[in-house]
């Protein structure tokens, strides 16, 4: 399955659209993490474990969308874009969307 | 008694100190590691444009997400905390969210050139939300949370 966030992706051309495709998390921090930021923020630095966060709940979202994608028989989805917002205190959601469609090598 | 006491008034000035000396210390660390790291990626090309210039047909593209999260120290936040009553720019912000962007496109080249492509386009940096703490109430946290994606691909030799 070939991910851009493009329209177009080089040296191949979109045969078909199969329509909007998505995937999104709810994930929330855990008591640990919340100890260690509340720490980290009193000396500053990368708050590692609301980075790790982030990554886990995009590669669900991801996840998600991909199957999505190829249960309507796509070899690609374009566009993808990415949005967060949050939930209530504690907890965000990811959500993932792109446009799941067929492409071919392009012929020349 | 009076022990307590004392510890209770200079608990604040205690994490002032900490705040500035450490949180400095991390902060000049930061960045010249981000300075070293971005001479070492000066060859691969970045627009933001979602257009693919001089870029290989056989070469492919993928999807690259970076996150990065970066929390304020005790003195930039009580810095900042000043400034809210006079307002103006909050600078000591300002460098944070800096070297929140600028780590955030470096992860972007990192995981592009370990994946083999000389080229980015059409990246993408967004403020994430992590539990509602970017829009910060009273007690939250203070962080940057960033969400960066670009299409990685290769380049037409010349």
């Amino acid at each position: 399955m070939i991910v851009v966030n493009t329209e177009k992706i080089p040296g191949h051309q979109v045969v078909e659209v199969k329509g909007l495709v998505q995937g999104n998390t709810v994930r929330a921090k855990n008591f640990g993490r919340d100890i260690a930021a509340g720490f980290k923020n009193m000396v500053g630095g990368e708050l590692k474990g609301y980075t790790e966060l982030l990554s886990e709940s995009r590669d669900q979202a991801m996840e998600r969308m991909l199957a999505e994608a190829s249960r309507l028989g796509a070899n690609a989805v374009v566009n993808v874009r990415f949005s967060t917002s949050a939930v209530t205190a504690g907890a965000a959601e990811l959500y993932v969307y792109g446009t799941a469609v067929v492409v071919q090598p392009s012929e020349r | 008694m009076t022990g307590l006491l004392i510890l209770w008034l200079l608990a604040p000035l205690l994490l002032l100190a900490a705040g500035l000396f450490i949180g400095t210390l991390v902060e000049r660390r930061h960045l010249s590691d981000l300075q070293r790291r971005e001479a070492q990626l000066d060859s691969i090309f970045v627009t933001d444009v979602g257009d693919f210039f001089a870029g290989d047909p056989a070469g492919g593209a993928t999807l690259i997400v970076s996150e990065v999260v970066i929390a304020s120290d005790y003195f930039k936040t009580f810095a900042a905390g000043l400034r809210g009553l006079i307002g103006g720019e909050i600078r000591s912000y300002v460098s944070m969210t800096t070297r929140a962007h600028r780590e955030a496109l470096l992860r972007l080249k990192e995981q592009a050139q370990r994946d083999g492509y000389d080229a980015l386009c059409n990246v993408r940096l967004d403020s994430a939300d992590v539990g509602g703490n970017v829009h910060n109430k009273k007690g939250g946290l203070v962080m940057v949370a960033l969400l960066a994606s670009a299409t990685a691909y290769r380049r037409r030799r010349r």
